[in-house]
């Protein structure tokens, strides 16, 4: 695939707070990548800065191998969907989504056409004469995506687009979304703070915290094999907890001794201290005995397929999520096993924005 | 009963704004001078009102003095409120500031230093010294009026058209002018009805043998009032209760459209 946004080493203040340092980041020709990370990160500066409404303090913005720091927006060949849409209040439906057209200087014909091309293309036939504030949250989404896309961007830039919509109207977007970047084949930057909307919509995730990209990988890199405690955690329910390398290919978490896969090749040396994840879905459960450890069930909900379990181990008295299909009692006991290849092993953290985030409960 | 008092109630106070107003309408009819008694209808003073060159004179100059005053006070209030908008919030703030103690500032204040700026400076008092004081004073109430339609919104969509590849100049005239539009209205109606109405400042600042219509009213009370001026303030009076209404009926309807 062909490069076609740099990044090189952006930074970017806003007085005395430091919003981006140093972030560098390429994003490839027809990719779905999303900026995910917990609000004011700084996902919406880097996106403005991509956009050209945002210069940077330091580094440089390469499209397709040209440097366009210095480029205003009106000169870039991307068009941007507002967080709030920026829809103009005061020309109807039609007019919004010709707008860039009609400044590039194109036939009435060709507009019309494409107007109505576009808006054929977002589920919306017929709503040229409709005014801006007789639609709803979701209407205006897609007129602003029609608008957007209506000027043949090589890329698309996304901040929270579905922000603003309900859980059911969410979901339903985000598939329009995906179907409608396949039939354009052109570039999505996205950007969000829902895990979830980034894992399912995404070729490419960019998991950022305060400023700093901590991990950037495919949905299932970021969810299987997270970096760091901060990733670990911002991308679902997890255990993470303090372990120790006993050997190659073996980590001993709370006084238990767990086979696992990574070992001298990544870089874990026996003796070291390390943070340990382990999904509560890969935590199996055996009869009493029969698995690595036991514990007895403390707690539990049914939270719509499966239920969800708090464990205290017998050793090390630590408490554990658990995720099952089956149904177990609150007082039972029970043994526990987890696969090596579920025992994700992580380097402690060295710096604040690696932590997995203070739960404010 | 609590519904009878509430009613009551608002007629007290309907009787006391508008019982002046309904008698000085009347008087304006009077056949005699008196300021008493009704001694018959007659459009004599309407007559004598149209005749009085002075008179006549003075609505010229107000209105000719609201209208430009406004128009350039509109203008320059308005390119304040864009510029201020690419500043750093800081020195918007600061400059915000100063721009409300004008108007907070005592009329008698604000109309003896420009008396005295123009005495200073030289300036002969005339027409054009009441038009600067009109057109300084009226300023900050633009800026207050524009101001608020200038906001974040207002910065998204000027982002947004110059996203969809608009110059900067395509972009303000397009999307950006509309937004402030309704601010910029009633900005110059602010403008225009200070102008008109203004007394202390423009007394301080017009010198000899140039009068607006409260400055002459103020003359000719002192050699006592000639009823030909209460034509000349039912005609103001009617003027504006008609426009009032013109324009409530049209936003009534612009709400039924809406609601539609
Ligand atoms: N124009 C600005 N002036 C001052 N500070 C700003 C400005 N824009 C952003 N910031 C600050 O920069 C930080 C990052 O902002 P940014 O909008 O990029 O966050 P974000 O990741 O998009 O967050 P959210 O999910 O809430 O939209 C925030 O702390 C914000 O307060
Ligand atoms: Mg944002």
């Amino acid at each position: 695939m062909a490069e076609l946004i740099r990044l090189d080493n952006i930074s970017k203040s806003f007085g005395e707070q430091e919003v981006l340092d140093e972030l560098s980041l390429t994003v490839y020709e027809n990719e779905f990548v999303t900026l995910l990370g917990p609000s004011g990160c700084g996902k919406t500066t880097t996106l403005r800065i991509i956009g050209g409404f945002e210069t940077p303090d330091k580094g440089r913005v390469y499209f397709d191998g040209q440097d366009i720091t210095d480029l205003p927006p009106n000169q870039r060949h991307l068009n941007t969907v507002f967080q709030n849409y920026a829809l103009f209040p005061h020309m109807n439906v039609g007019e919004n989504i010709a707008f860039g057209l009609k400044v590039s200087g194109k036939s009435d014909q060709y507009i019309k056409d494409k107007v109505k091309y576009a808006l054929n293309l977002v589920n919306l036939k017929g709503f040229e004469n409709r005014q801006i504030t007789e639609l709803s949250g979701g209407q205006q989404q897609r007129i602003a995506m029609a608008r957007a896309i209506v000027n043949e961007p090589r890329v698309l830039l996304l901040d929270e687009p579905l922000g603003a919509l309900d859980l059911k109207l969410r979901q339903e977007m985000q598939y329009e979304l995906v179907r409608l970047k396949k039939e354009l084949g052109i570039t999505f930057i996205y950007v969000t703070h829902d895990q979830e909307e980034a894992l399912t919509m995404s070729d490419k995730v960019v998991v950022m915290n305060n400023g700093y990209i901590q991990q950037e990988g495919t949905p299932e890199q970021i969810y299987n094999e997270p970096e760091n405690a901060f990733v670990a955690d911002f991308i679902g329910d997890s255990n993470i907890v303090p372990g120790r390398m006993i050997k190659d290919k073996l980590v001993e978490i709370k006084g238990t001794e767990f086979p696992c896969i990574d070992g001298s090749a990544e870089g874990f040396e026996p003796g070291q201290p390390v943070d340990v994840v382990i999904r509560p879905e890969d935590i199996e459960i055996r009869p009493y005995g029969e698995g690595l450890f036991n514990g007895e069930i403390i707690s539990k909900i049914f939270i719509g397929v499966h239920y969800e379990m708090l464990v205290k181990s017998e050793k090390g008295n630590f408490e554990w999520l658990l995720q099952n299909y089956d149904e177990h009692h609150v007082g039972q006991k029970i043994g526990m096993y987890v696969r090596p290849e579920n025992i994700q092993i992580m380097k402690k953290p060295e710096f604040d924005d690696e932590k997995a985030m203070e739960l404010d409960l | 009963m609590k519904k009878a008092l509430s009613s009551i109630y608002i007629i007290i106070i309907m009787l006391f704004l508008y019982l002046p107003i309904f008698a000085l309408m009347v008087l304006s009819f009077n056949e005699a001078k008196s300021m008493a008694v009704f001694t018959g209808f007659s459009l004599n003073w309407y007559v004598e009102l149209f005749n009085s060159r002075l008179i006549m004179y003075a609505v010229v100059n107000t209105f000719t003095i609201a209208i430009i005053s406004a128009t350039v006070a509109t203008i320059i209030g308005t390119a304040a409120v864009v510029g201020l908008d690419a500043m750093r919030p800081k020195t918007q703030n600061v400059i915000l500031a100063a721009n409300n103690i004008p108007m907070l500032n005592a009329d008698i204040v604000t109309g003896i230093s420009l008396m005295l700026f123009f005495l200073i400076l030289r300036v002969p008092q005339g027409y054009m010294t009441i038009l600067f004081a009109h057109i300084t004073f009226s300023i900050p109430y633009v800026v207050l009026s524009v101001r608020p339609r200038m906001n974040r919104k207002t910065d998204r969509l000027f982002e947004a058209a110059m996203d969809l590849g608009a110059s900067r100049k395509y972009a303000f005239r397009k999307v950006v002018l509309p937004e402030l539009r309704p601010g910029i209205l009633s900005g110059f109606l602010l403008a225009f009805t200070m102008s008109v109405d203004d007394f202390i400042i423009t007394y301080f600042t017009k010198g000899a043998g140039i009068n607006t219509i409260s400055t002459i009213i103020y003359s000719q009370v002192k050699i006592g009032i000639r009823p030909s001026l209460f034509a000349l303030s039912t005609i103001i009076f009617v003027v504006a209760f008609v426009a009032l209404l013109i324009v409530n009926i049209k936003s009534k309807k612009q709400e039924v459209e809406l609601v539609l």
